[in-house]
Protein backbone atom coordinates (compact mmCIF):
# COMPACT_ATOMS: atom_id res chain seq x y z
CA UNK A 1 0.00 0.00 0.00
CA UNK A 2 1.41 3.40 -0.99
CA UNK A 3 1.64 5.77 1.95
CA UNK A 4 -0.07 9.13 1.70
CA UNK A 5 2.22 12.06 2.46
CA UNK A 6 0.45 12.75 5.77
CA UNK A 7 1.14 9.21 6.94
CA UNK A 8 4.79 9.72 5.99
CA UNK A 9 4.85 12.91 8.05
CA UNK A 10 3.31 11.04 10.96
CA UNK A 11 5.98 8.34 10.69
CA UNK A 12 8.58 11.10 10.93
CA UNK A 13 6.82 12.38 14.06
CA UNK A 14 7.12 8.82 15.36
CA UNK A 15 10.88 9.06 14.78
CA UNK A 16 10.99 12.21 16.90
CA UNK A 17 10.66 14.90 14.23
CA UNK A 18 8.67 17.67 15.91
CA UNK A 19 8.65 19.82 12.77
CA UNK A 20 6.57 17.21 10.94
CA UNK A 21 4.00 17.39 13.71
CA UNK A 22 3.91 21.15 13.17
CA UNK A 23 3.24 20.60 9.47
CA UNK A 24 0.35 18.23 10.18
CA UNK A 25 -1.05 20.65 12.74
CA UNK A 26 -0.85 23.53 10.26
CA UNK A 27 -2.55 21.47 7.58
CA UNK A 28 -5.46 20.12 9.63
CA UNK A 29 -5.86 22.53 12.55
CA UNK A 30 -8.64 24.53 10.89
CA UNK A 31 -10.53 21.71 9.18
CA UNK A 32 -10.65 19.56 12.34
CA UNK A 33 -11.76 22.50 14.50
CA UNK A 34 -14.41 23.53 11.97
CA UNK A 35 -15.70 19.96 11.76
CA UNK A 36 -15.92 19.86 15.56
CA UNK A 37 -17.57 23.27 15.66
CA UNK A 38 -20.30 22.15 13.27
CA UNK A 39 -20.74 18.97 15.30
CA UNK A 40 -21.01 20.52 18.77
CA UNK A 41 -21.96 24.08 17.68
CA UNK A 42 -19.93 25.75 20.39
CA UNK A 43 -16.72 27.57 19.48
CA UNK A 44 -14.94 27.20 22.83
CA UNK A 45 -15.82 23.52 23.13
CA UNK A 46 -14.78 22.81 19.54
CA UNK A 47 -11.34 24.32 20.19
CA UNK A 48 -10.94 22.33 23.40
CA UNK A 49 -11.86 19.14 21.57
CA UNK A 50 -9.52 19.99 18.69
CA UNK A 51 -6.70 20.48 21.19
CA UNK A 52 -7.48 17.05 22.59
CA UNK A 53 -7.46 15.53 19.08
CA UNK A 54 -3.95 16.81 18.32
CA UNK A 55 -2.73 15.95 21.80
CA UNK A 56 -3.90 12.37 21.23
CA UNK A 57 -2.24 12.30 17.83
CA UNK A 58 1.03 13.38 19.43
CA UNK A 59 0.72 10.94 22.32
CA UNK A 60 -0.03 8.04 19.96
CA UNK A 61 2.98 8.76 17.72
CA UNK A 62 5.00 5.86 19.11
CA UNK A 63 2.29 3.30 18.41
CA UNK A 64 1.16 4.83 15.10
CA UNK A 65 0.89 2.40 12.19
CA UNK A 66 -0.18 3.69 8.77
CA UNK A 67 -2.88 1.08 8.22
CA UNK A 68 -5.33 3.67 6.85
CA UNK A 69 -5.20 7.20 5.50
CA UNK A 70 -3.95 9.68 8.08
CA UNK A 71 -7.12 11.78 7.75
CA UNK A 72 -9.28 8.72 8.42
CA UNK A 73 -7.43 8.17 11.70
CA UNK A 74 -7.53 11.89 12.53
CA UNK A 75 -11.27 12.25 11.88
CA UNK A 76 -11.99 9.03 13.74
CA UNK A 77 -10.42 10.56 16.85
CA UNK A 78 -12.29 13.84 16.27
CA UNK A 79 -15.65 12.14 15.62
CA UNK A 80 -15.36 9.92 18.69
CA UNK A 81 -14.53 12.90 20.88
CA UNK A 82 -17.45 14.89 19.45
CA UNK A 83 -19.92 12.01 19.84
CA UNK A 84 -18.79 11.43 23.43
CA UNK A 85 -19.14 15.13 24.22
CA UNK A 86 -22.63 15.25 22.66
CA UNK A 87 -23.66 12.17 24.64
CA UNK A 88 -22.41 13.66 27.91
CA UNK A 89 -24.00 17.00 27.08
CA UNK A 90 -27.31 15.31 26.28
CA UNK A 91 -27.24 13.48 29.63
CA UNK A 92 -26.39 16.69 31.46
CA UNK A 93 -29.12 18.62 29.68
CA UNK A 94 -31.60 15.86 30.45
CA UNK A 95 -30.64 16.05 34.11
CA UNK A 96 -30.99 19.84 34.10
CA UNK A 97 -34.40 19.55 32.50
CA UNK A 98 -35.47 17.20 35.30
CA UNK A 99 -34.17 19.68 37.88
CA UNK A 100 -35.86 22.68 36.30
CA UNK A 101 -39.19 23.82 37.71
CA UNK A 102 -40.21 25.69 34.57
CA UNK A 103 -40.86 23.58 31.49
CA UNK A 104 -40.22 26.39 29.05
CA UNK A 105 -36.48 26.70 28.70
CA UNK A 106 -35.42 29.84 26.87
CA UNK A 107 -34.82 29.22 23.17
CA UNK A 108 -31.32 29.73 21.83
CA UNK A 109 -31.09 33.21 20.45
CA UNK A 110 -29.39 34.38 17.31
CA UNK A 111 -26.18 36.23 18.09
CA UNK A 112 -26.56 39.98 17.79
CA UNK A 113 -23.85 41.07 15.39
CA UNK A 114 -24.67 44.72 14.64
CA UNK A 115 -27.62 44.11 12.28
CA UNK A 116 -27.37 47.40 10.49
CA UNK A 117 -27.51 46.08 6.94
CA UNK A 118 -30.55 44.16 5.76
CA UNK A 119 -28.49 41.68 3.79
CA UNK A 120 -26.39 40.87 6.82
CA UNK A 121 -29.52 40.21 8.83
CA UNK A 122 -30.94 37.98 6.15
CA UNK A 123 -27.68 36.08 5.97
CA UNK A 124 -27.72 35.57 9.74
CA UNK A 125 -31.26 34.25 9.62
CA UNK A 126 -30.31 31.82 6.86
CA UNK A 127 -27.20 30.64 8.68
CA UNK A 128 -29.23 30.15 11.84
CA UNK A 129 -31.75 28.06 9.90
CA UNK A 130 -28.94 25.92 8.50
CA UNK A 131 -27.34 25.57 11.91
CA UNK A 132 -30.61 24.45 13.47
CA UNK A 133 -31.37 22.03 10.65
CA UNK A 134 -27.95 20.40 10.98
CA UNK A 135 -28.18 20.34 14.77
CA UNK A 136 -31.49 18.51 14.55
CA UNK A 137 -29.94 15.63 12.60
CA UNK A 138 -29.06 12.45 14.49
CA UNK A 139 -25.38 12.58 15.47
CA UNK A 140 -24.07 9.97 13.01
CA UNK A 141 -26.02 11.51 10.12
CA UNK A 142 -24.65 14.91 11.12
CA UNK A 143 -21.06 13.64 11.16
CA UNK A 144 -21.54 11.96 7.77
CA UNK A 145 -22.99 15.11 6.19
CA UNK A 146 -20.22 17.32 7.56
CA UNK A 147 -17.46 15.00 6.35
CA UNK A 148 -19.17 14.62 2.95
CA UNK A 149 -19.97 18.29 2.43
CA UNK A 150 -17.14 20.25 4.05
CA UNK A 151 -14.23 17.80 4.08
CA UNK A 152 -15.09 16.25 0.71
CA UNK A 153 -14.45 12.75 2.00
CA UNK A 154 -15.23 9.67 -0.03
CA UNK A 155 -17.91 7.24 1.12
CA UNK A 156 -15.31 4.59 1.91
CA UNK A 157 -13.38 6.97 4.15
CA UNK A 158 -16.51 8.16 5.97
CA UNK A 159 -17.40 4.49 6.48
CA UNK A 160 -14.04 3.83 8.13
CA UNK A 161 -14.35 6.88 10.37
CA UNK A 162 -17.85 5.88 11.48
CA UNK A 163 -16.96 2.17 11.65
CA UNK A 164 -19.75 1.07 9.33
CA UNK A 165 -20.18 -0.18 5.77
CA UNK A 166 -20.07 2.01 2.70
CA UNK A 167 -23.70 1.22 1.90
CA UNK A 168 -24.66 2.24 5.45
CA UNK A 169 -22.94 5.58 4.89
CA UNK A 170 -24.82 6.11 1.60
CA UNK A 171 -28.06 5.34 3.41
CA UNK A 172 -27.13 7.70 6.29
CA UNK A 173 -26.35 10.49 3.83
CA UNK A 174 -29.48 9.94 1.77
CA UNK A 175 -31.70 10.18 4.86
CA UNK A 176 -29.79 13.15 6.25
CA UNK A 177 -30.03 15.15 3.01
CA UNK A 178 -33.68 14.19 2.70
CA UNK A 179 -34.34 15.76 6.12
CA UNK A 180 -32.31 18.83 5.19
CA UNK A 181 -34.19 19.20 1.87
CA UNK A 182 -37.46 19.33 3.80
CA UNK A 183 -36.19 21.71 6.50
CA UNK A 184 -34.40 24.07 4.15
CA UNK A 185 -36.90 24.05 1.29
CA UNK A 186 -37.93 27.62 2.16
CA UNK A 187 -34.45 28.82 1.26
CA UNK A 188 -35.00 28.13 -2.45
CA UNK B 1 -30.07 4.16 -17.15
CA UNK B 2 -32.61 3.16 -14.47
CA UNK B 3 -34.09 6.03 -12.47
CA UNK B 4 -32.10 6.34 -9.17
CA UNK B 5 -35.19 7.65 -7.35
CA UNK B 6 -37.54 4.90 -8.49
CA UNK B 7 -35.08 2.06 -7.99
CA UNK B 8 -33.49 3.61 -4.89
CA UNK B 9 -30.15 2.53 -6.33
CA UNK B 10 -27.28 4.83 -7.23
CA UNK B 11 -28.86 7.69 -5.29
CA UNK B 12 -25.29 8.59 -4.37
CA UNK B 13 -24.83 9.50 -8.05
CA UNK B 14 -27.39 12.27 -7.60
CA UNK B 15 -25.64 13.54 -4.47
CA UNK B 16 -22.26 13.41 -6.18
CA UNK B 17 -23.68 15.12 -9.25
CA UNK B 18 -24.92 18.09 -7.18
CA UNK B 19 -21.62 18.13 -5.25
CA UNK B 20 -19.75 18.35 -8.55
CA UNK B 21 -17.95 15.08 -7.85
CA UNK B 22 -19.42 12.97 -10.64
CA UNK B 23 -17.28 12.93 -13.73
CA UNK B 24 -16.90 11.27 -17.13
CA UNK B 25 -19.39 8.88 -18.65
CA UNK B 26 -21.41 8.53 -15.42
CA UNK B 27 -22.00 12.29 -15.25
CA UNK B 28 -23.04 12.47 -18.90
CA UNK B 29 -25.41 9.53 -18.43
CA UNK B 30 -27.02 11.12 -15.37
CA UNK B 31 -27.38 14.51 -17.08
CA UNK B 32 -29.28 12.85 -19.93
CA UNK B 33 -31.50 11.03 -17.42
CA UNK B 34 -32.22 14.13 -15.30
CA UNK B 35 -33.28 16.06 -18.39
CA UNK B 36 -35.87 13.41 -19.07
CA UNK B 37 -36.94 12.50 -15.51
CA UNK B 38 -39.11 14.88 -13.52
CA UNK B 39 -38.49 13.18 -10.14
CA UNK B 40 -34.72 13.32 -10.53
CA UNK B 41 -34.86 16.92 -11.78
CA UNK B 42 -36.83 17.92 -8.65
CA UNK B 43 -34.42 15.99 -6.46
CA UNK B 44 -31.42 17.73 -8.00
CA UNK B 45 -33.04 21.18 -7.62
CA UNK B 46 -33.91 20.59 -3.95
CA UNK B 47 -30.48 19.15 -3.22
CA UNK B 48 -28.86 22.24 -4.82
CA UNK B 49 -30.81 24.44 -2.37
CA UNK B 50 -29.41 22.41 0.55
CA UNK B 51 -25.91 22.45 -0.89
CA UNK B 52 -25.94 26.24 -1.35
CA UNK B 53 -27.45 26.79 2.10
CA UNK B 54 -24.71 24.70 3.71
CA UNK B 55 -22.13 26.80 1.85
CA UNK B 56 -23.31 29.86 3.77
CA UNK B 57 -22.48 28.36 7.15
CA UNK B 58 -18.93 29.50 7.76
CA UNK B 59 -17.25 28.70 11.04
CA UNK B 60 -15.60 31.30 13.21
CA UNK B 61 -11.83 31.78 12.99
CA UNK B 62 -9.63 29.94 15.45
CA UNK B 63 -8.07 31.57 18.51
CA UNK B 64 -4.62 32.97 17.80
CA UNK B 65 -3.11 31.11 20.75
CA UNK B 66 -4.39 27.69 19.59
CA UNK B 67 -0.90 26.30 18.85
CA UNK B 68 0.65 27.80 21.99
CA UNK B 69 -2.00 26.15 24.17
CA UNK B 70 -1.52 22.85 22.41
CA UNK B 71 2.26 22.84 22.77
CA UNK B 72 1.88 23.77 26.43
CA UNK B 73 -0.41 20.75 26.93
CA UNK B 74 2.09 18.54 25.10
CA UNK B 75 4.90 19.85 27.29
CA UNK B 76 2.85 19.24 30.43
CA UNK B 77 2.07 15.70 29.33
CA UNK B 78 5.71 14.90 28.50
CA UNK B 79 7.51 12.81 31.16
CA UNK B 80 10.08 14.84 33.15
CA UNK B 81 13.75 14.32 32.32
CA UNK B 82 16.69 13.87 34.73
CA UNK B 83 16.51 12.48 38.27
CA UNK B 84 12.88 13.50 38.84
CA UNK B 85 11.83 11.74 35.66
CA UNK B 86 13.84 8.64 36.53
CA UNK B 87 12.30 8.46 40.01
CA UNK B 88 8.85 8.97 38.55
CA UNK B 89 9.45 6.17 36.04
CA UNK B 90 10.69 3.81 38.76
CA UNK B 91 8.15 4.57 41.47
CA UNK B 92 5.30 5.67 39.24
CA UNK B 93 3.90 2.16 38.76
CA UNK B 94 4.07 1.58 42.53
CA UNK B 95 1.93 4.60 43.30
CA UNK B 96 -1.30 2.63 43.70
CA UNK B 97 0.47 0.44 46.27
CA UNK B 98 1.93 3.09 48.53
CA UNK B 99 -0.87 5.62 48.26
CA UNK B 100 -3.17 3.92 50.83
CA UNK B 101 -0.19 3.60 53.23
CA UNK B 102 0.13 7.38 53.62
CA UNK B 103 -3.15 7.96 55.52
CA UNK B 104 -2.44 4.87 57.64
CA UNK B 105 0.99 6.20 58.59
CA UNK B 106 -0.52 9.60 59.41
CA UNK B 107 -3.10 7.92 61.66
CA UNK B 108 -0.37 5.95 63.47
CA UNK B 109 1.64 9.13 64.05
CA UNK B 110 -1.42 10.83 65.54
CA UNK B 111 -2.01 7.92 67.91
CA UNK B 112 1.64 7.91 69.09
CA UNK B 113 1.52 11.69 69.61
CA UNK B 114 -1.69 11.32 71.62
CA UNK B 115 -0.16 8.63 73.87
CA UNK B 116 2.92 10.78 74.49
CA UNK B 117 0.84 13.79 75.47
CA UNK B 118 -1.23 11.75 77.93
CA UNK B 119 1.81 10.32 79.82
CA UNK B 120 4.61 12.87 79.61
CA UNK B 121 6.35 12.00 82.96
CA UNK B 122 6.90 8.41 82.04
CA UNK B 123 9.17 9.48 79.28
CA UNK B 124 10.79 12.52 80.86
CA UNK B 125 11.61 11.11 84.35
CA UNK B 126 14.25 8.53 83.40
CA UNK B 127 15.96 11.05 81.18
CA UNK B 128 16.06 13.52 84.05
CA UNK B 129 17.48 10.88 86.45
CA UNK B 130 20.20 9.86 84.08
CA UNK B 131 21.25 13.45 83.70
CA UNK B 132 21.56 13.84 87.52
CA UNK B 133 23.76 10.76 87.91
CA UNK B 134 26.04 12.01 85.21
CA UNK B 135 26.49 15.32 87.06
CA UNK B 136 27.80 13.74 90.36
CA UNK B 137 31.53 14.43 90.78
CA UNK B 138 34.05 11.95 92.36
CA UNK B 139 34.87 14.42 95.17
CA UNK B 140 31.21 14.54 96.12
CA UNK B 141 31.14 10.74 96.35
CA UNK B 142 34.30 10.77 98.48
CA UNK B 143 32.82 13.35 100.81
CA UNK B 144 29.62 11.37 101.19
CA UNK B 145 31.57 8.20 101.97
CA UNK B 146 33.56 10.10 104.62
CA UNK B 147 30.32 11.39 106.18
CA UNK B 148 28.92 7.88 106.28
CA UNK B 149 32.14 6.60 107.96
CA UNK B 150 31.91 9.34 110.58
CA UNK B 151 28.28 8.49 111.34
CA UNK B 152 29.17 4.81 111.66
CA UNK B 153 31.95 5.67 114.11
CA UNK B 154 29.58 7.84 116.15
CA UNK B 155 27.12 4.97 116.36
CA UNK B 156 29.79 2.37 117.19
CA UNK B 157 31.57 4.50 119.88
CA UNK B 158 28.65 4.71 122.45
CA UNK B 159 27.99 0.96 122.04
CA UNK B 160 31.63 0.20 122.87
CA UNK B 161 31.32 2.44 126.00
CA UNK B 162 28.29 0.45 127.19
CA UNK B 163 30.10 -2.86 126.76
CA UNK B 164 33.10 -1.66 128.83
CA UNK B 165 30.90 -0.51 131.76
CA UNK B 166 29.02 -3.84 131.74
CA UNK B 167 32.20 -5.87 131.96
CA UNK B 168 33.46 -3.83 134.89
Amino acid sequence: MALDCDAELMLRVKDGDGASFGLLLGKYRASVTHFLYRMVQDQAVSEELAQEVFLRVYRSRETYEPTAKFTTWLYKIATNLALNWLRDEKNERGQQRLDETSEDAPAREVADRSPSVEQKLLHQVKVEAVRQAVAALPEKQRAAVLMHKYDEMEYSQIAKVLSCSESAVKSLLFRAYETLRMRLAHMA
Amino acid sequence: MDCPIKTQESTDWLLDFVAGRLHGERAAELVRHVEACNDCANFVAAQRVVWNALDQWEPEPLSIDFDRRLYRSIEAARPASGLAGMLRRIFGPLQPLWRPVVPLAAACLLIVAGVMLHAPQAVIAPLDGTARVEKIEPEQVERTLDDMQMLRELVVAPEQGKNISKSM
